[in-house]
């Protein structure tokens, strides 16, 4: 069963638009990487899931449950981690965590062990200071502890690492990975790597469409797994390698040659033995997210 | 209602770690003690002041001070009290719309009306509790100095003032349903003020516009009943009510 | 003039208790925080000492407090 599915949104600012069509689907417990440039409408269309703006067209269902501007679908399934989080700065983590749950309607011995579980998970169990002094990591791990108290079904992190430092993005990365036991995670970044750390399936969004959207492997199946990647001595030969092989790029004076199988590979270090070419590399390297996206937006 | 009761917790302890609460209180408090003060030094001021008069060849008669002195500073001082706690509370929601920090709580189902109505009733309830303090301490000291029964009725014109609070703040709240700062709200309130003053002085509606039950000082004199001012004080408390209900859909609308 | 401020004083004890509490929260304030909305801390020291008593204290905490 999916937990978030978002059919055909759209939405314009004016004369632009932003969202023009985007559409996909979260399974359960999964960790979801939406993925698109600053701009691209990441923000936008999680807004629109949490029913905090109003879309042009199109249907989000969360949890089975259309979603509608202005109310919340059904409370206490979906958790959202804006992506700069403000709190009370007058309340410390406790405090502040005690009136999320309060309003989510929890009972008061149940609160009270969520929040001692929840504070050690994001590790502010020791702060006792109020938040105004807290920095951008700590906001960031209060805020997802905020987006859990209620065991929400769905938690929508909006760019949770973007502004952090390394120690702070892998603490987040390792909270939300381990969140994953409860709960279906969906967030939004532009860090490919942090996407391969923890996402069990991907969408990418351009141009207010999902230009992609499918799991991991699907993307590597479609793909195909291994690229060719040739470095010659002699700039001249490339043109020779390239009339050989029409399926292969030149890039930044390496031909490349996508989607090799191996006699392909086989094929290339024939040609090169038999034209006498000298080369400084060769290499076989694993189709990554970051070629898919340059491909997706067209670069 | 549930949300409601949590966010006016949050709200108190807001005004209280904010420091909103006591700066406020002790301001009602000082002005409370301020008005039979400033009446009780005038005549010390006129003995003063009345050699330099003398040279100039006006002579200042003694002053005799009574109980209506000291509620005449009341009546002139309440209304800075007020704008002063207006301008605390102008951005009361436009900065938690701005800044944000009601998503995290909109997204758990918390209702937009228990935002609305909960920081109205925190602003009611300090000022309900500040000008009963202001009133109570003037009170006391015009009756420890003087006498206040030469001041007529003193308790419907409080209550008068107290009501024309109610109708400013209830402005606060319908300007804040779509103004994006305070300083916006705080111009909208004022707005409302000056077209009043503006239609009071050209019409005949002057009998039934907010501005008219801030006239104590007739009341104390006995030149105007209460019942002259039944119709402003029904306008007022009706208007405030307006104010509220029509700020909920325009906030439910409203881009956070 | 002796009598005279006898008569005064349940008046002006309470007025200056008030008044000096208010001014010495305001100064342990301003000297406690290091950020203001505007101004800096010899701005907001001198506004509440000669701000006339009560005003003074009363605008830094409306125009210099900073907002948490």
């Amino acid at each position: 069963m999916n937990v978030l599915e978002v059919k055909e949104i759209k939405k314009s600012f004016g004369s632009k638009k932003v969202l023009d069509g985007v559409s996909f689907s979260v399974p359960d417990n999964c960790i979801f990487g939406f993925i698109g440039r600053n701009g691209a409408g990441k923000t936008t269309t999680m807004r629109a899931i949490l029913g905090l703006l109003k879309t042009d067209g199109g249907e989000i269902n969360v949890c089975g449950e259309r979603a509608r501007y202005g109310c919340t679908p059904k409370s206490g399934c979906i958790g959202y981690l804006p992506d700069v989080p403000e709190f009370y700065g007058y309340m410390n983590a406790h405090e502040y965590l005690k009136l999320c749950g309060e309003i989510s309607g929890m009972g008061s011995s149940e609160l009270k062990t969520r929040i001692s579980e929840l504070l050690e998970l994001v590790g502010l169990d020791k702060e006792k200071h109020r938040i105004k002094g807290y920095s951008r990591g700590m906001k960031q791990r209060l805020g997802i502890a905020q987006a859990m108290i209620n065991r929400p079904k769905l938690l929508i992190c909006d760019e949770p690492t973007s502004a952090l430092d390394p120690v702070g993005r892998k603490d987040i990365l390792d909270i939300i990975s381990a969140a994953k036991e409860q709960t279906s995670v969906v967030f939004s970044t532009h860090i490919l790597s942090d996407v391969e750390r923890i996402c069990s399936c991907v969408a990418f969004l351009e141009g207010g469409k999902t230009a992609f959207s499918g799991s991991l492997e699907e993307i590597r199946a479609v793909r195909g797994n291994t690229a060719l990647e040739l470095t010659i001595v002699e700039p001249n030969d490339i043109e020779r390698i390239s009339s050989a092989f029409p399926d292969g790029r030149v890039n930044d004076g390496k031909f490349i040659l996508p989607q090799a199988s191996e006699k392909d590979c086989a094929d290339l270090m024939a040609f090169l033995s038999a034209q006498m070419i000298p080369i400084a590399r060769l290499e076989r390297r694993e189709a990554d997210l970051e070629d898919l996206f340059m491909e997706v937006i067209g670069k | 209602m549930k949300g409601f009761k949590v966010l006016l917790k949050k709200e108190i302890c807001e005004i209280i770690r904010n420091k909103r609460l006591m700066i406020l209180m002790a301001i009602f408090v000082l002005v409370g003690i301020m008005n039979p003060t400033i009446a009780k030094l005038t005549p010390k001021l006129y003995e003063l002041m009345s050699e330099d008069f003398a040279e100039q060849g006006i002579t200042v008669s003694a002053v005799k001070v009574t109980a209506m002195d000291s509620w005449s500073q009341f009546v002139k001082n309440v209304p800075t009290v007020l704008i002063v706690l207006l301008i605390m509370f102008s951005g009361i929601y436009t900065t938690e719309y701005s800044k944000g920090t009601l998503i995290p709580l909109l997204t758990k189902g918390l209702s937009r009306s228990s935002v609305v109505l909960s920081k109205l009733a925190v602003m009611l309830l300090v000022w309900s509790i500040g000008i009963c303090l202001c009133f109570e301490i003037t009170y006391f000291y015009s009756d420890f100095y003087w006498d206040n029964s030469v001041v007529s009725k003193l308790f419907f014109a409080a209550f008068c003032w107290w009501l024309f609070g109610v109708f400013m703040i209830s402005c606060i709240v319908f300007f804040s349903s779509f103004a994006g700062s305070g300083i916006q709200v705080m111009l909208g309130t004022g707005a409302v003020y000056f077209s009043m003053t503006l239609i009071g002085m050209y019409n005949k509606a002057k009998e039934y516009l907010p501005v008219r039950i801030t006239d104590s000082v007739s009341l104390y004199k006995g030149e105007y009943e209460p019942k002259d001012y039944f119709g402003a004080v029904i306008v007022t408390a009706m208007l405030s009510f307006v104010f509220v209900l029509v700020s909920l859909p325009i906030t439910h609308k409203r881009q956070i | 003039m002796n009598e005279n401020i006898k008569e005064y004083l349940p008046l002006l004890i309470p007025l200056i208790i008030a008044q000096f509490s208010l001014l010495g929260y305001t100064i342990y304030h301003i000297l406690k925080h290091d950020n203001y909305k505007r101004g800096n801390r010899v701005l907001w020291l001198v506004v509440a000492i000669i701000g006339m008593q009560f005003i003074g204290p009363i605008i830094y905490f409306i125009f210099g407090k900073e907002d948490e």
